[in-house]
Formats: structure tokens, sequence, C-alpha cells
């Protein structure tokens, strides 16, 4: 038998597999209706998922970096803030801000090419941008280097932030392509150098 | 309450109207789709309780996003985009707790269990339901509910000879699954 009319007899017994009962059309529509109602009533309730909660301890500590930087630099001075633990803790928080945008982006251009985008991209794209404009107020930013970078990473997580779930095409293929043609990640790693010490002091 | 046959529904008219929050469009647009979704939806997942589930996400997502629906494809196509999409991540999930089998072990379901289950249709959705997913979802969507490689393709965010590709290979791994059955083909 050759392999076409195995294949003719393997459609047809499958047409057995899971299969499915008569639509419950009416039930169906009264629970979406159901549905849609509760959550039009619902109050929003934002769901922190693990990766939130840490975005969101990362920018709260970075904020009062930003704050105590401020307060604690000369006028003048480069992103090289005094030691002290406020500055420490946002070095920290920076440092882990640059690790996961590094890792944000390698995922998303190795799912890019996958041709499927898991719907967390956006979202995480969202947080970490958030991070970046308080990132590019920050002393930080007073490196040229390091601003440049900040201004294309604002670039990349907005437009990841607007690609709709599950879906990659043009739109993705031209973010890629924007991570490729400005090296951003290769200005990232350089940003946050191997070994968890070199890796603060490179990042700022 | 009046409900259009499909057929006589211009698409981008009930489009206009479920935007403008026309009820009994949603309710045209809703009975024009849902039997094909209902019905990928319970092939995937072999449940009913899983495919309502499905099948109610994917129209609620589906009224919350039309505001975003281009026209570049069918709505028929971008709903079945929405379904595969809440579908294999709910399965997705199902999987990470445990509550699914380990999957792609076709050529393991081959060997050993012949006296055990005799039955070709048994071991035949046994050896589907061992395919990695993407072989799955390609044959159930093509060779079981009908789906064009175009409308696979859209569905799945892949090329249509990537498409056609999982197909075969999905076709292969059954095959060979089956093999001990090879003197039974003939109905």
């Amino acid at each position: 038998m050759t392999d076409d009319r195995i294949d003719q007899r393997l459609r047809e017994l499958a047409r057995d597999y899971h299969r499915p009962p008569a639509v419950p059309r009416e039930e169906l529509w009264a629970r979406i209706v159901a549905e849609r109602a509760r959550r039009r009533a619902a109050p929003r309730v934002l769901a922190l998922r693990p990766w939130l909660r840490w975005g969101l301890a990362a920018a709260a500590v970075l904020v009062l970096g930003i704050a105590l930087g401020r307060l604690t630099a000369p006028v003048g001075q480069l992103a090289t803030p005094p030691d002290s633990a406020g500055v420490v803790a946002y070095r920290v928080a920076a440092t882990q801000y640059l690790t996961r945008t590094e890792a944000l982006l390698a995922s998303f251009r190795a799912e890019a090419r996958t041709g499927r985008l898991d719907a967390q991209f956006a979202g995480q794209a969202r947080d970490l941008l958030t991070t970046t404009r308080l990132m590019m107020d920050s002393p930080a930013a007073r490196d040229p280097r390091l601003k440049s970078l900040l201004e294309d990473l604002e670039v990349v997580l907005a437009q990841i932030a607007q690609v709709p779930a599950g879906r990659a095409g043009e739109d993705v293929d031209l973010i890629t392509q924007g991570i490729e043609q400005r090296s951003v990640l290769l200005r990232l790693q350089t940003a946050v150098p191997a070994g968890p010490g070199a890796r603060v002091q490179g990042a700022l | 309450m009046t409900v259009a046959p499909a057929s006589s529904v211009d698409e981008r008219e009930l489009i206009a109207r479920v935007r403008a929050g026309d009820a009994l469009a949603e309710r045209a647009l809703y009975d024009a789709h849902v039997d094909r979704v209902f019905r990928l939806a319970y092939r995937l997942a072999g449940d009913d309780d899983l495919a309502r589930d499905f099948t109610q996400e994917t129209f609620i997502r589906a009224f919350e996003r039309l505001d975003s629906f281009r026209g570049e494809a069918a709505l028929s196509t971008w709903l079945y985009t929405i379904a595969t999409t809440v579908t294999l991540n709910g399965l997705r999930k199902l999987k990470r707790r445990g509550r699914e089998i380990e999957l792609d072990h076709a050529a393991e379901v081959a060997g050993g269990a012949r006296r055990a289950e005799p039955d070709l249709k048994t071991r035949l959705y046994a050896a589907i339901d061992a395919l990695s997913e993407k072989y799955r979802t390609v044959f159930v969507m093509h060779d079981v509910e009908g789906y064009t490689h175009e409308e696979i393709a859209t569905a799945l965010n892949v090329e249509v000879g990537t498409s056609k590709a999982q197909l075969s290979r999905a076709r292969a791994k059954l095959r060979e699954a089956l093999a001990d059955f090879a003197g039974e083909w003939v109905p």
C-alpha cells in the first residue's frame, strides 16, 4: 500500500478523533454575555506576575537610587555617584534592569524567528520601558554611551510593547532588524559584562 | 432574537455594526463562526469543558479586540488565529500543571503496544495525541477539520511551506507509529 493510500485511510479514521458533540450555541452565548458583563463590572485589578513583581521592586529601588544620587552627586559629576547604601542599591537595580532587558531582547529575537510570540513580551516590554525612562532621567544617562543605548532601548521596547500577542509579521521583522542594525544586544552585553562584581561596575 | 445566517451577512458591515456596539451584530458574528471555533477547540482539547472555555475566551477576546482587526485577512481566519492561540496556550498551561501526558512520543506508541491495544483507531488516536504540539495542530486542522494550508499558516503564523512540511512529518510519524497494522489498512 502506498503512502498516499495510507494517508487517505488515516484521514478517514481520524475523522472520529475527538469528535465534537453538537455545539451548545445558546449556552455558550449566555456564558460569553455573562462573562463580558462580569469583566466590565469587575474593578480592574493588576495581577502581579513574578516577573512584574521583580520589575516593580527593581523600579522602586531605582527611583530611590535616583533620588539619592541626585541628592548626593555634586554638580557636574558624571555617572559615578559616591558610594553609599542607596548608590549600591541603585547600581544593583540598574544592573538587573540591563540584564533583564538583554534577556528579553534575546528571547524576543529568538521567538520572532519561530514566527510565534508569547503575549508576555508586550507586558515585559512595557514594564522595562518604564524603567528605561527612569534610567534616562537618572545620573546614569549623563554617560553619552549609556544615554545612546537607553534611547535605542526606549524605541525598541516601545515597539515590542505594541506587538499583538501571538503574531509575528512585518512589524516584528522591523523590530528585530532595528535591534541588529543598532547592535543593541552587543551594546547591552558590553554595558553588562560577565561576572557579578564586574556587571555592576561595567553597567554604570 | 433574529439572527442573520452567516452567508447573507456582509462581513465589513457586520464588523462596523459590532464596533458600533450593536448587540445583534455581535450575535450574528458569533453564530457565523462559533461552529468552527468550537469544533477546532474540541478537536485539539478533546474535552467538552475545555472546548467551551476556549470558545468562550476566543469570542470574548475577539469582541474586545475587533477594533484592531485591519481586514488584511478574512475575519474567520483572524478568529481561528485567536482560537488556536487561546486553545494552545490553555493546553500548555494544563500541561505545565501536569494534567496532560508528555508529548512527542509517536514512535514510542508504535513499540510494544500491539497486543495491548489491538484496535487500529485506538492506536491511531494515541499516536495523534503523542505527536508534538505543532504536528498535531497542523494534522488536526488540515486532515481532520479541513482547514487549508493558507488558513493554518495564518492562524499559526508560519509559512505555508512550513504548514505543509509539518503535515507531511506528522503523517510520517503516524504511519511509523502504526506500521505493525500495515496489513489491516485496507478497509
